[in-house]
């Protein structure tokens, strides 16, 4: 248990201070407590903006602790929503079908990402190949769902609908207790809070170290006895479960999919989310996905057709002005900014 | 070291880049607990016998043993786990991660394998941390270490992995003589203590200072090989490379 605890507030990400723990408490208790304020509709509009925190999470782990840029993760989400849709969706009225779709969505993800990860990796491919390779298999795979259309394109009573997508995916439920509005919500919070420990437990473990010494230099992290292409290719299976666990809470939440979300822009957002907050932090990068999906969304149900643009120019600025991700550096400022105040204090004193 | 077995050997090493030779035919003999060093000129085929000894390369031709166990097509870190140590020619230290998380990083890699980490390789790696003054940096990022410690940084960290031979490529480049004596200082007393050590090195004082076989490489052949007196007085030996230093 105590182990457990040193490994979640490690030093390998921002925010270890107890002032921080106490803030990150006080956020979770209010995350907690909001149902009694909020609307149900609010409360389904929040579970959106958090469902995407494991994808980003896993693309953290990935580029910005690995060192390896996937700019497909989202075929994992894809992978996982459609195979929870089909299988689901085959099993209505059974109580247990979304938990079986869960389990198969999860595993189809491991297979697809273990096999291809396999030769990506095991081949020894330069990284600057890597997000290529990523992105083709993403856009084979939303080429292949677009032309689903025709009624031959069914799995038992299932459609997979071409470019309209599958719809009528089943929310999720466990027996009688279908989770939806509030119980939705709740679910993926508790599902989040707990992806995000799980990945600073990993980060500030042994193989965490490894991780960042590969990211560092490969061939030196090799040469210090570690089967490098092993190890990347457990963080890519690791991040793409993740991506996985966003692509189920996705279909649950919206009840459809469409091949667009394994597109080319669909692939691109949890890049621009986990580079506008800073790759090398998971708190960075689970604030500024959080933040960016509330805009987008916010943007695009106000039926502005501008969201993407907007989204894309403040990546451009971010790039620009904090390179190394607006909250990473605005937390490494904040902190020189207390050290000196502290300093100056003591010097007075 | 008379009558200790051979750690590690190497047949006919040979190995071309394009029309290139790098090495060529290099048969060597390291005995358990040796220091050696290898001289030879700019281009000699140094690092390149290194990065076929570790796995970088591969050799054309050619077979490379690690106590009698013919590791010629093993990957790199396999070769690490039986317990070989490599510091490159170009500082390569983790220079974005601090101190401790360099030294950190390679505990635990030799320990899952054949080889771990014994009570005697912990009290190398104790030594080296504290004559190296390492000890009291450890939240101190490598990139703002001075080059002579981040050279030391280097070493240290490949012995925490706990190795039985240490190939080190020119450590004390670009150190100062004070600190080059200190270093050799240190490699004698881990050598003492029963490490096998392989040292390329230009500093002749320092070769002076450790060696007690020397290997000269031309042209990616060995040319030569004895004790530093004999060495020393070869006349052709001076003429290709002490001459030229
Ligand atoms: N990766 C490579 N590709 C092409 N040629 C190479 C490569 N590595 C080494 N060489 C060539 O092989 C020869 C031997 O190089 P090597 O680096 O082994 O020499 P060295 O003895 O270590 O020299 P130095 O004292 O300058 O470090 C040189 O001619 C070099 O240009
Ligand atoms: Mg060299």
């Amino acid at each position: 248990m105590k182990r457990l605890f040193r490994l979640a507030t490690g030093p390998e990400d921002i925010g270890r201070s107890p002032g921080f723990w106490g803030a990150f408490a006080v956020l979770i208790l209010y995350l907690f407590a909001s149902p009694l304020w909020l609307g149900e509709f609010e409360a389904y509009n929040i579970s959106f903006y958090l469902l995407n925190l494991p994808l980003a999470l896993g693309l953290c782990l990935l580029w910005g602790y690995c060192g390896v840029l996937s700019f497909g993760q989202v075929a994992y989400f894809g992978i996982a929503g459609y195979v929870y849709g089909i299988i689901a969706g085959n099993l209505v009225g059974t109580g247990w079908g979304p938990i079986a779709g869960e389990l198969g969505g999860l595993a189809a993800c491991v297979v697809v990402s273990a096999v291809f990860g396999y030769f990506v990796f095991y081949a020894r491919v330069q990284a600057w190949i890597v997000p290529i390779l990523t992105l083709v298999l993403t856009l084979l795979l939303e080429t292949f769902l677009g032309q689903t259309a025709g009624y031959q394109w069914r799995v038992g009573n299932v459609q997979l609908g071409g470019y309209n997508g599958m719809t009528g995916i089943p929310s999720f439920q466990v027996g009688n207790l279908v989770f939806y509005g509030y119980a939705f919500y709740y679910f993926v919070l508790v599902a989040v809070v707990l992806c995000y420990f799980a990945c600073r437990m990993v980060v500030n473990s042994h193989f965490g170290k490894v991780m960042l010494a590969i990211r560092e230099d490969p061939l030196r992290a090799e040469l210090l006895g570690y089967d490098i292409r092993a190890r990347q290719l457990g963080v890519f299976v690791l991040a793409s479960v993740l991506a996985g666990i966003s692509g189920l809470f996705y279909v649950q939440w919206g009840n459809y999919i469409t091949p667009s979300q394994v597109g080319l822009v669909s692939a691109a957002l949890p890049v621009i989310w986990v580079a506008v907050g800073g790759r090398t932090s998971l708190l960075a990068v689970a604030i500024s996905t959080y933040a960016l999906n509330w805009v987008n969304y916010s943007l695009s149900s106000a039926g502005n057709q501008y969201a993407l643009v907007i989204i894309g120019a403040l990546l451009v600025i971010v790039m620009l002005f904090f390179p190394r991700g607006i909250v990473v550096m605005l937390a490494e400022a904040g902190f020189r900014g207390s050290l000196a105040r502290l300093r100056a204090a003591l010097r007075l004193g | 070291m008379n009558g200790a077995g051979t750690y590690l050997a190497t047949r006919d090493l040979a190995k071309r880049f394009g029309g290139i030779v790098a090495t060529e035919q290099v048969s060597l003999d390291i005995a358990e607990g040796e220091l050696r060093c290898i001289i030879g000129p700019n281009g000699a085929g140094k690092s390149t016998l290194f990065a076929l000894l570790c796995g970088i390369h591969r050799p054309d031709s050619g077979r490379i043993f690690i106590k009698e166990q013919d590791v010629t097509s093993l990957p790199s870190f396999r070769r690490v786990r039986l317990g070989v140590g490599l510091t490159f020619q170009t500082n390569r230290a983790f220079h974005d991660l601090n101190v401790r998380q360099n030294l950190e990083v390679p505990m635990g890699a030799t320990g899952s394998a054949t080889h771990s980490r014994s009570a005697r390789s912990e009290d190398r790696y104790r030594y080296a941390l504290s004559v190296f003054g390492l000890d009291g940096l450890r939240e101190t990022p490598a990139r703002e270490l001075p080059h002579h410690q981040l050279q030391w940084l280097e070493i240290a960290m490949v012995l925490s992995g706990g190795p039985d031979i240490l190939l080190l490529d020119e450590p004390t480049a670009g150190m100062s003589p004070e600190e080059t004596t200190q270093t050799a200082r240190v490699l004698q007393h881990l050598n003492d203590d029963g490490l096998t050590i392989v040292v390329v090195e230009h500093d002749i004082a320092f070769v002076r200072q450790v060696a007690q076989r020397v290997t000269v490489l031309h042209q990616g052949s060995v040319f030569a090989e004895g004790s530093i007196d004999e060495i020393t007085a070869h006349d052709d030996v001076r003429r290709i490379y002490l001459g030229q230093a």
